[in-house]
C-alpha cells in the first residue's frame, strides 16, 4: 500500500505525468480522483442536514470577477457528467426490462414501475442534453453498459418482485452516494469561489441544483424499493453485494474511458 | 570507478533532452478544449503572443519557401526577432503546420455560430463547414503535400490525429449534432476520414476554384450517409425482431 503511494507520487512528479501524449493515448489509471473519499451512503430521501449551503447558490449573477475553471475542475466535470449519463442509461434500461415480468405477476406495482421509469428517462435526457451542450464525449463502453444493464434488469425481473426491488435498492444506494459525492465537490468549489469573492456563474449553480434534485429522486426510489420488500429477496446479501460492486466497477471504468 | 562517475553524471543531469520532445508542439496541449466546455469563459489562447507573431509571419513565407526551417527563420526576422529565436520551436517546420491547423480550427469556431439541432440540416451544414475549412488551405495548397508528409511522420502522428479529431469534433458541434451514444465515436471517425481524403484530393486538384474537390466531397459525404443509414437500419431491424420474438413468446404464456 505504501509502496503504491510512493509509486504514485513518483509518477506525479515525473515529467511523464505532464506528457500530453500519455493523457491522450491512455486512460489515466494512476490519477486519483477525490470523489470516492467524499462519497457516503445516505438512505433517506431528505438532503443531509450537514450539507453546506453557500450564499453563492442563491445570489443572482453579478459583475464580480470571474475566473475560468481550472483544468482539474474541467476534468472533474467532464468525467462526472459522463458517468452520470452512463448511470442513467443503465437505470432506464434496468427499469424497462424489469417492468414486463414484474407487472405481469404483480399488477399493483405498475404505477410504481412506471413512475420510477419515467423519472429515470427524464434524468437520462437531462444528462444527454448536458453532454451535448458541454461537448463531453459519452463513455466508450456505451454498448457494453447497454447490454449489461438490460440483462441485469431482465434477470432480476424474472427472479421476482423481491429480487427486482433488491436490485433497485443496491443500484440506488450506489448512485445516491455517487451523486452525493459530486454535489459535495461542487459545493466546496462554490464555497471557495465565494470566499475569494468570485462570481460562480449560472452554469455551476444550475448544475448543483440539477444534481441535488436528481439525487433526491434516486433516493426516493431507494426508499420505495425497501418499502416493497427488497430486504426479503432470497440471497439478499449476495445480490446486494454483487450488484453494488458491479456498479462501483462500472463507475470506475466510465470515469476513465 | 570511472563507469560509476559517468553513471552518476548522467543520472544527476536534468533530463532535458529526453523529455523536451514531449512539448514539441508549442503550448497547445489539453487546454484547447477536450474537456468540459464552458460558455461563461473564453478559452485561453493556444499560442503565446511571441509564438503567434513569429508563426503567422512564417506562414506568410510558406508559399515561397514551403514548410521549411527557412520559412521559420524568415518569419522570425519579419516579426523582428533574431534568427536564433527559431529555437523556441524545437519541432521546426512542423510547428508552422500545427499553427495553421490550430488557428484555422479556432477561426472556424469563432466565425461560425453553432447551428440549432436539426437532423435534416446536419449533412448540409457539415458539407458547408468542411468546404469552408478546405478553402482556408487555398493560399498554401501547392505546398500542402509537404505539410501532409510532416503530419504523417510517426513521432508527429499522435498530434496530427488529435488535431484531426478535434477538427471533426468542432465541425460536428457547429453543424448542430447532439448525438451522445456510441454514434458519437463513429460520426467523428467517419468525418475525420472524409475530411482527410478531401484534403488530400485538393492538393492535386487543378480545376477552377476547386470545383472537383467540392464534387469529391459531396460524393464521399453521400456515401457516408448511406453507410450510416444502412447500419442504423440493420440495428433497428434486429431490435424490432428481438422485441417481437420476446413479446410473441410472452403472449404464448412463456414466463420471460
Amino acid at each position: 500500500m505504501n509502496s503504491a503511494k510512493a509509486l504514485r507520487s513518483l509518477y506525479k512528479s515525473s515529467p511523464y505525468s505532464q506528457t500530453p501524449l500519455c493523457d491522450f493515448l491512455l486512460p489515466s489509471f494512476t490519477q486519483v480522483t477525490s470523489r470516492r473519499d467524499y462519497a457516503s451512503i445516505t438512505t433517506s430521501s431528505e438532503s443531509p442536514k450537514t450539507e453546506p449551503a453557500p450564499e453563492a447558490l442563491k445570489s443572482e449573477t453579478t459583475a464580480k470577477r470571474r475566473r475560468p475553471l481550472t483544468k482539474e475542475q474541467q476534468q472533474f466535470l467532464d468525467s462526472a457528467l459522463r458517468v452520470n449519463q452512463a448511470g442513467e442509461l443503465a437505470a432506464v434500461l434496468i427499469y424497462r426490462h424489469q417492468t414486463p415480468p414484474i407487472t405481469r405477476s404483480h399488477p399493483h406495482l405498475r404505477p410504481l414501475m412506471h413512475h420510477m421509469y419515467s423519472q429515470e428517462a427524464g434524468h437520462f435526457s437531462t444528462f444527454n442534453a448536458l453532454l451535448a451542450k458541454h461537448r463531453i464525449r459519452p463513455t466508450a463502453m456505451y454498448p457494453v453498459w447497454t447490454a449489461a444493464a438490460s440483462t441485469l434488469g431482465w434477470v432480476t425481473g424474472l427472479m421476482g418482485r423481491e429480487a427486482a426491488m433488491a436490485c433497485t435498492e443496491a443500484v440506488e444506494t450506489e448512485i445516491g452516494g455517487h451523486y452525493n459525492g459530486q454535489v459535495r465537490v461542487l459545493l466546496s468549489w462554490l464555497k471557495e469561489m465565494e470566499e475569494k469573492g468570485e462570481e460562480v456563474g449560472e452554469e455551476l449553480r444550475e448544475l448543483v441544483d440539477t444534481l441535488k434534485r436528481i439525487r433526491d429522486e434516486e433516493l426516493e426510489h431507494l426508499d420505495e424499493a425497501v418499502g416493497e420488500g427488497a430486504k426479503e429477496a432470497r440471497p439478499y446479501e449476495l445480490l446486494n453485494r454483487a450488484i453494488r460492486s458491479g456498479c462501483k466497477g462500472a463507475i470506475w471504468i466510465s470515469e476513465r474511458v | 570507478m570511472s563507469i560509476f562517475r559517468l553513471l552518476q553524471a548522467t543520472c544527476s543531469k536534468p533530463p532535458s533532452r529526453l523529455y523536451s520532445s514531449s512539448n514539441f508542439v508549442p503550448s497547445c496541449g489539453l487546454s484547447c478544449g477536450r474537456f468540459y466546455h464552458s460558455y461563461e469563459h473564453d478559452r485561453p489562447p493556444p499560442f503565446s503572443p511571441t509564438e503567434d507573431r513569429i508563426l503567422s509571419a512564417a506562414l506568410s513565407h510558406v508559399p515561397t519557401h514551403g514548410f521549411t526551417t527557412t520559412a521559420l527563420t524568415q518569419g522570425a526576422r519579419a516579426a523582428g526577432y533574431l534568427d536564433i529565436s527559431t529555437n523556441l520551436f524545437p519541432a521546426g517546420p512542423f510547428s508552422i503546420v500545427n499553427y495553421h491547423l490550430v488557428t484555422q480550427r479556432l477561426a472556424l469556431a469563432k466565425d461560425v455560430t453553432p447551428a440549432r439541432h436539426d437532423p435534416i440540416k446536419i449533412p448540409t451544414n457539415i458539407n458547408k463547414l468542411i468546404l469552408r475549412r478546405l478553402h482556408a488551405n487555398k493560399a498554401i495548397i501547392h505546398r500542402w503535400q509537404e505539410a501532409l508528409a510532416l503530419l504523417a511522420t510517426p513521432t508527429r502522428l499522435p498530434t496530427s490525429l488529435r488535431e484531426l479529431a478535434l477538427l471533426s469534433d468542432e465541425i460536428l458541434f457547429l453543424a448542430g449534432s447532439t448525438d451522445v451514444t456510441s454514434v458519437w465515436y463513429t460520426n467523428r471517425a467517419g468525418l475525420a476520414v472524409i475530411y482527410a481524403s478531401a484534403e488530400l484530393f485538393m492538393t492535386t486538384d487543378t480545376s477552377e476554384n476547386f470545383v472537383e474537390t467540392e464534387e469529391f466531397l459531396a460524393r464521399r459525404l453521400e456515401e457516408g450517409e448511406k453507410i450510416k443509414s444502412f447500419v442504423g437500419g440493420v440495428g433497428t431491424w434486429a431490435g424490432i425482431q428481438a422485441g417481437g420474438f420476446v413479446d410473441g413468446m410472452r403472449s404464448k404464456g412463456v414466463r420471460i
